[in-house]
């Protein structure tokens, strides 16, 4: 009988992760059907464009066996810069430039001292989230800041067009853009051969250490373009936002797409499904009223099991 | 050798600190002041000593923040809704701590998981069970109920070292809390663990090189899942001198302790490369940064810019550790000269 | 007869498709001394691993004196007083020399505590009786290699074991610590230990062992008494009548000393301090050079530092009479340089990554328009590399993981084939490679000479060295102690110069 079935599974394992989210999908609306109306999908998709924009962009830095533990202040801080940018009286486009401008450095920052010191990703990038969200409460203070009289700067976050919300469009677009830079573009390959083997990737003539500043900064980007997003969802920006575990849910996402945190396989295309996993998962639970604590619970258990079952597959 | 050379550098970096603040800041040197060090910050280097043990083995425990907020949430239910005495808590809650740490080195030797996410999972689902058996949403009359168990709070007791020794007619010694005790009679246990015994010098091994562990027949995976464990069991410590303190728990306990204690351990000298530091050094590591900034507090500086001190202090460390290893890269480079020609070697 | 110290019957490894060991027997008596001789990939090291418990058999059975003996418990080998020196290091840098020696076996008094004073007696008389100075205190990892191979020995000596399998152990060793170590093993003989012999020098095995096995491809092609055969005889078993024979004659044929005339790469007092000096040489167009010598005798690292991987001190590196300096491996590429490295995993090829995307990952900036990368150029590049090489299979999109060991080897020279460089270098290029490949490998080499290219390669292989070099130099202890032309020099005064003292 296994016997049979192992070449099915063997086929069906690259898609297990869609597979998943569709019987998800249908145990959630078997179970309660309101689940499978246009304005949960909707919301869904919404919840989840955040985290996603940042779990996009993050995909090449774990890609290349690195972390980036700061982009929670990141996105903080750029909301930020973005809103002072424009209460300075600056147009629109200055105070989103301001905002991901801010990232970028940040993320050049962390990239030059992983690539030019050789110090652990995971310390440098804690040590930067301390950094910048002490930075951003200097800025910032500990008060929101409400956003008034931008009307085209909060459209990005609140508005939507033909009924669906901008942030979906964004998330989408910024997908778009990652996995064509992923496929198209020679920076796909320079990440998967840090990933797959530095030592090999350096001694075949790859400037190694541009690729990495090149996608630490694509990292911080994602959260400062999610910080200007999600400032302009409520309608203020505060030091606070990105608060602890934004980072982890983060990575979790972009795991459950398959990429492995000892760097080489991943891609940008099933961190978003790894994002939508999650997001079908959240909003389940939420529309089944599960309490907050099973919902925890069921996290850490699915991330522990679907990754224990991605390890087994590969072996 | 080169450890207490490391070591010592460290605590004259320390003492270095405490002298530039107590220079500095009018209050820094003041028996209240290292009242609130001591009190304020054991915990954090117990939690720091426990995190040692997976730095050891190149490996990270993100949930003892989630495990000690288990830890002080059982506590907390077994103390105000079973009514439990504290002598049968006390265990209770360490084991369940340790058993939290053992179910990290599970997962990570059975389920083959990089740590990081291991305990990334884990942190959510420890964090979840919190919430599950708060027993302040329970039986929510009780939120404002604080712990009154003797012997829970008895670990908050402190001792006023300077009468029992007859010398507070001269100086005024800061009163040191239990906790402080606790924590070095700990330091004392786990230096013991992993200096003088086989499981220490086998941690230090699989740390170092694995493959060597295993090929002089250590079973590798029995002393990692070991070493989380004893990073549970430093949580659930951790746990019950910050409910005594506390005399609660909140579902929010720990959030965040991850970090810091990785910092205080990384900066006590624990290399991420594995198989190098101790827990002296997390220790002191933890003094230092609680010092830090306490000193920073004392001296008017913002919180705000404390936390951008923490991270350039951690980035110095982990900097500093890396041009050390560079050099012993290099040293170890001159070594492989060949022997002169005339006087051969030893 | 008592039963032998260790008899194995019928070992077979195999890894995927490639068969490393082939129903191999294998028998030591206690107190003999047997050599294990081979070439390169011809399954010498996974007989140790099998014997030591690091790796499990496919197939076989083991019986240690005269009792079954499990598979891939390394534990329960060295419990059962099997030892073994490996020929990479396997100690704990960080801990002290004391530490490695007893690794995982401290003796303990209650608690588990280390008896750290018994310990220290232990080794201090096993060190005296041996007569060997080491500081038991030291770091093991910053001790100078030499030190570090004795604290290798005596950690399996400490074992009190009844089987010692020694892999390469002199490979780092000045010839008067090789006459100790032949000392030790004399001892070892006289009190009943069987010891198991890997070397390429046969001089030593000459010197030091009463028995040998001779493996070639995974199979056991010889086994005898030590005084029976001469070395003649060893050599043609190792590589097999027809291989001898033909290669002989045809590189005899095709050799080009000095290539075409022009020197293409000219290297002058090179030095790393510490490691290696004063490298001179000329490298012509059209010439394979091949250097030999021992391991540890830092040819790998002179290729590196030539490469830019690495920095050096001194010296001058010219390219057709330009002055190079070789920063980075980018900036020496640009330069016209390409480097094979010899660990093919560690170094070489992204296991992960397509066979396409290996074979164009020196060249990537040649498939870009305009930022872009064109896959359909890649796809057409990387299948007309395929089939220049004949790698099989024919498939680019296959995981470079999954191929054997030859093919992946080619596709690793195909990848620096593929740039065109004027210099090639070359580490080890045949290391864990079958025959076939092998011959395959060798052909491409020729025919890149014969377009012109100037050819390095860096071989502990004899029979490798003596079939494709034009010319043959001899690396040791950091120095370059001679060249020769092929056509003028014989094995054994070879292996003479390699053993040499500098």
């Amino acid at each position: 009988m296994i016997a049979t079935f192992a070449p099915v599974a063997r086929r069906l394992a690259p898609h297990a992760l869609v597979l998943a989210i569709l019987l998800f999908i249908a145990a959630f609306s078997f179970l309660q059907p309101a689940f499978l109306k246009p304005e949960n999908l909707i919301g869904i998709l919404r919840q989840v464009s955040l985290i996603g924009i940042m779990a996009v962009c993050m995909t090449f830095v774990i890609m290349t066996g690195g972390v980036d533990l700061s982009v929670g202040p990141v996105l903080a801080i750029s909301g930020l810069a973005a809103f002072f940018t424009l209460e300075a009286g600056w147009p629109l486009p200055i105070g989103i430039a301001a905002g991901i401008a801010v990232g970028v450095a940040v993320g050049l920052a962390n990239g030059f001292l992983i690539a030019a010191f050789g110090l652990p990703p995971i310390i440098v990038t804690l040590a930067m989230l301390s950094i910048v969200r002490g930075t951003a409460l200097i800025a910032g203070g500990p008060d929101l800041h409400a956003i008034r009289g931008h009307d085209s700067y909060t459209f990005i976050g609140a508005g939507s067009l033909w009924g669906i919300p901008m942030p979906i469009f964004l998330f989408g677009a910024v997908a778009a853009a990652v996995i064509f830079l992923q496929f198209a573009t020679p920076l796909g390959v320079r990440v998967a051969a840090i990933g797959d083997n530095e030592r090999a990737a350096r001694l075949s003539g790859h400037r190694v250490w541009a690729t990495k500043l090149v996608i630490y900064a694509l990292s911080s980007a994602g959260a400062a373009f999610a910080g200007i997003i999600q400032t302009t969802q409520v309608h203020t920006a505060a030091a606070t936002y990105g608060e602890f575990g934004t980072e982890l849910d983060v990575i979790a996402a972009v795991v459950l797409g398959g990429t492995s945190l000892s760097g080489g396989h991943g891609s940008a295309a099933r961190t978003v499904l790894g994002v939508l996993f999650l997001g079908v998962i959240n909003s389940g639970m939420n529309i089944l009223n599960v309490p907050i604590d099973s919902q925890l619970i069921a996290k850490g258990v699915l991330i522990a099991a679907a990754l224990a079952a991605a390890e087994r597959a590969k072996h | 050798m080169r450890a207490w050379l490391g070591n010592a550098a460290l605590v004259g970096f320390f003492l270095a600190t405490l002298a530039l603040f107590g220079l500095l800041a009018p209050n820094f040197a003041t028996a209240s002041n290292f009242e609130d060090l001591m009190s304020g910050f054991s915990f954090v280097a117990i939690l720091a000593m426990g995190q040692a043990f997976p730095i050891l083995l190149k490996g990270i425990d993100l949930s003892i923040g989630a495990t000690l907020a288990l830890a002080g949430m059982i506590a907390f239910d077994l103390s105000l809704i079973a009514h439990w005495p504290g002598y049968f808590i006390l265990p209770v809650v360490l084991a369940a701590a340790t058993l939290a740490g053992i179910v990290n080195g599970l997962l990570i030797v059975y389920l083959r998981l990089q740590p990081f996410i291991a305990t990334l999972a884990s942190l959510a689902a420890y964090r979840g069970l919190v919430y599950l058996i708060s027993g302040r949403q329970l039986v929510p009359s009780l939120s404002t109920t604080p712990i009154s168990d003797s012997w829970i709070l008895g670990l908050d007791t402190d001792f006023d070292v300077g009468s029992a020794l007859g010398i507070s007619a001269f100086v005024k010694l800061p009163w040191v809390p239990l906790s402080f005790f606790v924590m070095l009679l700990l330091l004392a246990a786990l230096w013991a663990l992993l200096d003088r015994t086989k499981f220490g010098r086998d941690v230090y091994a699989v740390g170092g090189n694995a493959e060597a562990a295993r090929l002089a027949g250590i079973p590798v995976g029995r002393r990692v899942i070991a070493c989380y464990g004893v990073c549970g069991f430093c949580a659930g410590v951790a746990a019950l001198t910050l409910i005594a303190r506390l005399t609660t728990a909140t579902e929010a306990l720990g959030v965040g302790t991850e970090l810091t204690a990785i910092a205080a351990a990384v900066i006590g000298g624990v290399s991420l490369s594995g198989g190098v530091g101790g827990v002296f050094g997390p220790a002191i590591g933890a003094f230092l940064l609680g010092a830090v900034l306490l000193g920073l507090t004392l001296l008017g500086i913002s919180q705000y810019v404390q936390q951008i001190l923490t991270g350039a202090i951690l980035l110095i460390a982990v900097g500093s550790d890396r041009a050390l290893a560079v050099r012993r890269r290099n040293r170890l480079a001159a070594n492989l000269a060949p022997p002169a020609p005339a006087g051969g070697h030893g | 007869m008592a039963d032998p110290a260790l008899e194995a019957r019928g070992l077979t490894k195999r890894y995927g498709d490639f068969v490393a060991l082939n129903n191999v027997d294998f028998r030591l008596q206690r107190g003999e001394v047997r050599a294990l001789i081979g070439s390169n990939g011809a399954g010498k090291s996974t007989l140790i691993k099998i014997l030591t418990g690091a790796v499990a058999p496919t197939a076989g059975v083991m019986r240690l004196n005269g009792e079954a003996a499990p598979f891939g418990d390394p534990g329960e080998m060295i419990r059962r007083g099997v030892g073994c020196i490996y020929q990479h290091s396997n100690l704990a840098p960080a801990m002290t020399v004391l530490d490695n020696i007893f690794l995982g076996r401290q003796p303990t008094r209650g608690f588990g505590l280390v008896d750290r004073r018994r310990q220290r007696r232990e080794a201090t008389a096993l060190l005296a009786h041996y007569g060997v100075d080491l500081d038991l205190d030291a770091a093991a990892g910053a001790l100078p290699t030499v030190k570090q191979k004795e604290v290798e020995i005596m950690k399996a000596l400490a074992l009190d074991a009844s089987v010692l399998l020694m892999d390469e152990p002199t490979g780092w060793l000045a010839a008067t610590d090789v006459r100790r170590l032949h000392d030790t093993i004399r001892q070892l003989k006289s009190r009943g230990v069987g010891v198991v012999y890997i070397s390429h020098m046969l001089d030593e095995i000459f010197s030091v062992c009463d028995t040998m096995t001779i493996l070639r491809d995974g199979v056991v092609v010889a086994e005898s008494d030590v005084a029976a055969v001469t070395r003649t005889d060893v050599v043609r078993l190792m590589v097999g009548e027809r291989l001898a024979k033909e290669s002989g004659e045809a590189a005899a044929a095709a050799r080009r000393p000095r290539g075409d005339g022009r020197v293409r790469l000219a290297v002058r007092d090179f030095t790393r301090r510490g490691v290696f000096q004063n490298i001179s040489f000329d490298l012509h167009a059209g010439e394979i050079l091949c250097i030999t010598g021992l391991i540890g005798s830092k040819r790998t690292e002179l290729l590196r530092a030539l490469f830019g991987a690495d920095p050096h001190d001194e010296g001058r590196v010219e390219i057709d009479d330009r002055l190079i300096r070789p920063r980075s491996p980018a900036s020496a590429m640009a330069e016209g340089l390409g480097l094979v490295p010899e660990d093919r995993h560690r170094d070489g090829l992204m296991l992960g990554m397509s066979v396409a995307e290996n074979l164009v990952m020196t060249t990537l900036a040649r498939f870009v328009r305009v930022g872009l990368l064109d896959r359909g150029a890649v796809r057409a590049a990387a299948a007309k590399s395929i089939d220049a090489l004949g790698v099989q299979p024919r498939d680019g999109r296959r995981a470079t993981r999954l191929l054997s060991g030859g093919n992946q080897q080619k596709v690793l020279v195909g990848k620096w084939l593929n740039r065109r460089p004027e210099v090639l270098i070359l580490d080890e290029p045949t290391v864990g490679v079958d025959v076939g490949a092998k011959a395959e490998i060798y052909a491409i080499l020729r025919a890149e000479r014969d377009r012109g290219t100037a050819v390095l390669v860096v071989s502990s292989d004899l029979e490798e060295v003596m079939t494709i070099a034009d010319r043959i130099g001899v690396m040791a202890s950091g120095r370059l102690t001679a060249i020769h032309d092929a056509t003028d020099v014989t094995l054994s005064r070879l292996v003479a110069e390699i053993g040499a003292e500098p």
